[in-house]
């Protein structure tokens, strides 16, 4: 079998969570949406098409984005729900080829030339994933088809939105020459001023540089990235992440919070989605991990090693709770609140388990080890949750609440915190927060 | 006050009071250490409000009185003082330290906080032990204790049970358990859980060569350990223990009689692959020809190893926490020991083998078998 000339895709969701949501919710449909925190130190995670055309986009303040879009409906996010979307996505591009390397959570890239003898050229490829994520999901997408990682994804970013573009070997440097330099990987805001400063405005002006003096000017690794791109040059391969390292969230206060009991109703929070989604993932963890940023931006982290693997919320908000209470922050303020799960393995093969020769003596009736209740809990919660979306089933602390700046669904960012090999591409405001080890 | 006392006792006593209880400060007053000098003798005492250090040294006292010092800056300095006769004075506001040549001057800290331990109450019971023996049932129960903050309490604590002229002595972080007891010197009963912490430092007090014998009195909310010129003060952890004498296994299937020093060193090579991964079990199996040790580990490798035992029954394999194992090899102590087990998930004894013509104690270091699925 032929290697085909432009085995890469790169496949992005459009609007990913904006559409998720108009998607779940009719009355959204067609109407300016952002996705994001309403309140404080709220900012745009993802806007739809519609609200773009206002001229809102991710990482804007929400406040200015109101101000823009009058009409504007803010929707809290949902990471969990995001997830859930991303694994289906992310299904249904492994039926294609296992070669699969996911940024984030809305886009991934492809390497099929292993696939092109049972599903055709890599273009019907890439129309038949979107058509199927289309009726599957009813979700739009936009592919971006060539012979480089870096030239597929610039064709996904202009196909959008609900696109698909492809470029042959032969002529991607022609193509490429009359871009501006933003279009190159690596390219940001200074980069592109410093390289206009210097009369390079496009691609070609770029590619036609003396490889010294691009990277005297924006630096040795960065010039030579550039360089090679703008030639159309680019070896990296397609690296298949293996399986999720640490499932994490992260939440940042609206303003720094030293109130124990907030602090606590956060941590049960984050404690119980991160246990939710190891669940969900049909994984159990053996440490939890603490994070807790302060006012002044020093981060704490602590960690406990459970003697049980475990994915019961009980047991990941309990050794959260023991984590921050060993913290003694004195009501310290805290900016921002971290809990991660880590040395993952799969639910069923639940490994080498310790087991107690007598029940945990204080625990009583709330003992885990002796009480099957609280696996019966989170299965009913997760199946209410699945069913009317989370967080339907929650504690009562996180309910009675009505202190403003603690809407637990202010400001619940989860973090991306992919591993080294998920590549540079453009990161999307609040992304996956499961962390992954792409092979570099 | 005035006093002279050799250079060396007031080290010792200053270094152990300090050590023992001299560290986490919450009132100033705890960060001293008390000198009370009368009687021909100097007692020092320091409390952490858990745990009370007190200790005489004989010394000639030419004016009685008291001072309280910072306990860690008179530890230091006094351990560096060059050898010969410390004479300590009033001197206003400070506290004079002379020794040769060497002059200090040192602030008090007021005294009138220092907390003054309760009074032993009319319940107490008292009774001795062999020190030797008291030092080894600290060291071989001790290991059982859990340890760390976040730990249950009861769990940090040792069980110390008087009856019928034994002081029986368990401890278990609930995935082992360890218990013996030895001789207590006078018929009375009683039982108080002591942290284990606590108990370290008497064991440390009997190294530093106290005496023959350790007094022990268990009473409501405290217990005491004389040894020598020094008493330590605890309180009590809350009870209730956990109920271990049910779990106590009454017969076995598989008994095992294994050299330990082979057999530790072998489990220690085995951990260096075990270690490598969290949770590896190590994994035994017996047989008429003797032990397997078997490590596996996908990420880093195996390890295994053959040995020679005296095994009775079986075959029959079982897998353990090292860390569990090598601490019940440890706490047996004797160049023999014993397993004894049912099958491959019930919890297994490991037991000291007395060497010919000598008694083994009656420890019973009880762990529970990692299930290996």
């Amino acid at each position: 079998m032929s290697r085909p000339p432009e085995p890469i895709l790169h496949l992005d969701m459009d609007a990913f969570y904006a559409a998720v949501e108009q998607r779940d919710d009719p009355v959204l449909a067609g109407r300016p949406v952002a996705v994001g925190a309403a309140s404080g130190r709220g900012v745009v995670a993802a806007a739809s098409y519609e609200a773009r055309a206002a001229g809102v986009h991710s990482a804007m303040p929400m406040v200015r984005a109101r101000r823009l879009c009058p009409d504007l409906v803010v929707v809290p996010p949902r990471f969990d729900r995001y997830h859930e979307v991303s694994d289906a996505v992310m299904a249904v591009l492994h039926d294609v080829t296992p070669l699969v390397e996911p940024l984030s959570l809305d886009e991934a890239f492809l390497d099929v030339t292993g696939a092109v003898g049972l599903f055709g050229p890599p273009p019907t490829i890439g129309a038949a994933l979107r058509a199927r994520i289309r009726t599957e999901l009813a979700l739009p997408c936009s592919v971006g088809v060539g012979p480089t990682k870096s030239v597929a994804k610039l064709l996904s970013g202009l196909a959008k939105p609900d696109g698909l573009l492809h470029w042959p070997t032969a002529e991607v440097v022609a193509r490429l020459r009359p871009l501006p330099v933003g279009h190159l990987w690596g390219a940001g805001p200074r980069t592109v001023e410093r390289l206009e400063g210097y009369g390079l405005t496009t691609v070609g002006d770029v590619a036609d540089t003396d490889r010294r003096t691009l990277q005297r000017l924006v630096g040795e690794a960065l010039g030579a990235q550039l360089h090679d791109l703008a030639r159309g040059v680019d070896p990296r391969p397609v690296v298949p992440t293996r399986p999720a390292r640490s499932v994490s969230a992260e939440a940042t206060f609206d303003a720094d919070v030293d109130d124990p009991a907030v602090l606590d109703r956060r941590l049960l929070e984050l404690a119980a989605r991160v246990a939710r989604r190891l669940r969900r993932a049909g994984l159990v963890a053996r440490t939890v991990t603490l994070k807790v940023r302060l006012a002044d931006h020093t981060d704490v982290t602590r960690a406990r090693t459970l003697p049980v693997p475990t994915a019961r919320t009980h047991d990941v908000v309990a050794a959260a709770r023991a984590l921050l209470a060993a913290l003694r922050l004195e009501r310290a303020r805290v900016r921002l609140l971290g809990v991660r799960c880590s040395g993952l393995r799969d639910a069923t093969d639940a490994g080498p388990v310790q087991p107690r020769l007598l029940a945990d003596p204080g625990a009583g009736e709330d003992d885990p080890a002796v009480d099957g209740r609280w696996g019966a809990l989170d299965r009913a919660a997760d199946a209410i949750a699945d069913r009317y979306g989370a967080p339907a089933v929650s504690w009562a602390a996180l309910l009675a609440d009505d202190d403003p700046d603690d809407d637990p669904d202010a400001a619940p960012d989860d973090r991306p915190d992919d591993g080294p090999g998920a590549g540079p591409g453009p990161a999307a405001t609040g992304t996956s927060a499961v962390r992954r080890s792409g092979g570099t | 006050m005035k006093l002279t006392v050799p250079r060396q006792d007031l080290a010792d006593a200053v270094a152990w009071a300090t050590r023992v209880a001299g560290g986490r400060a919450q009132l100033p007053a705890l960060t001293g250490v008390l000198l009370e000098a009368a009687d021909g003798r100097l007692v020092m005492r320091a409390t952490d409000l858990e745990v009370t250090a007190e200790v005489g040294v004989d010394a000639r006292i030419e004016a009685p009185g008291t001072a309280l010092l910072a306990a860690r800056l008179l530890a230091q300095l006094v351990a560096r003082l060059p050898d010969g006769d410390v004479t300590l004075a009033d001197d206003g506001e400070r506290v004079r330290i002379e020794c040769g040549r060497a002059k200090f001057r040192v602030r008090r800290i007021p005294a009138e906080d220092f907390p003054t331990p309760p009074a032993l109450t009319a319940e107490a019971i008292e009774g001795s032990v062999k020190a030797h023996a008291f030092s080894r049932l600290v060291t071989q129960v001790g290991r059982a204790a859990a340890a760390g903050e976040d730990a249950r309490a009861v769990l940090t604590g040792v069980n110390l049970e008087a009856a019928d002229g034994r002081l029986t002595a368990a401890a278990t972080d609930t995935y082992r358990l360890a218990a013996r007891s030895v001789a207590f010197e006078r018929a009375v009963e009683g039982a108080a859980i002591v942290p284990a912490r606590a108990l370290a430092e008497v064991d440390k007090a009997i190294a530093a060569g106290g005496g023959a014998d350790v007094t022990v009195v268990l009473d409501a909310g405290q217990a005491q350990f004389r040894v020598g010129e020094r008493t330590l003060t605890t309180r009590l952890v809350e009870g209730p223990f956990p109920n271990y004498r049910s779990l106590l296994p009454d017969a076995s299937e598989v008994t095992v009689v294994v050299e330990r020093a082979p057999l530790a060193e072998a489990l220690q090579r085995a951990q260096v692959v075990a270690s490598a991964a969290a949770n590896t079990p190590v994994q035994l199996s017996f047989s008429e020809g003797g032990l397997e040790l078997a490590v596996q580990n996908t990420e880093a490798g195996d390890a295994s190893e053959q040995l020679p035992a005296e095994v009775e029954g079986g075959p029959l394999e079982i897998a353990f926490n090292p860390r569990y194992l090598q601490d019940g090899l440890e706490a047996a102590g004797t160049e023999r020991i014993r397993f004894e087990l049912r099958d491959g998930l019930r919890a297994a004894v490991i037991r000291p083998v007395a060497p010919d013509g000598e008694d083994a104690d009656d420890l019973t270091y009880l762990l529970m078998p990692m299930r290996v699925s």
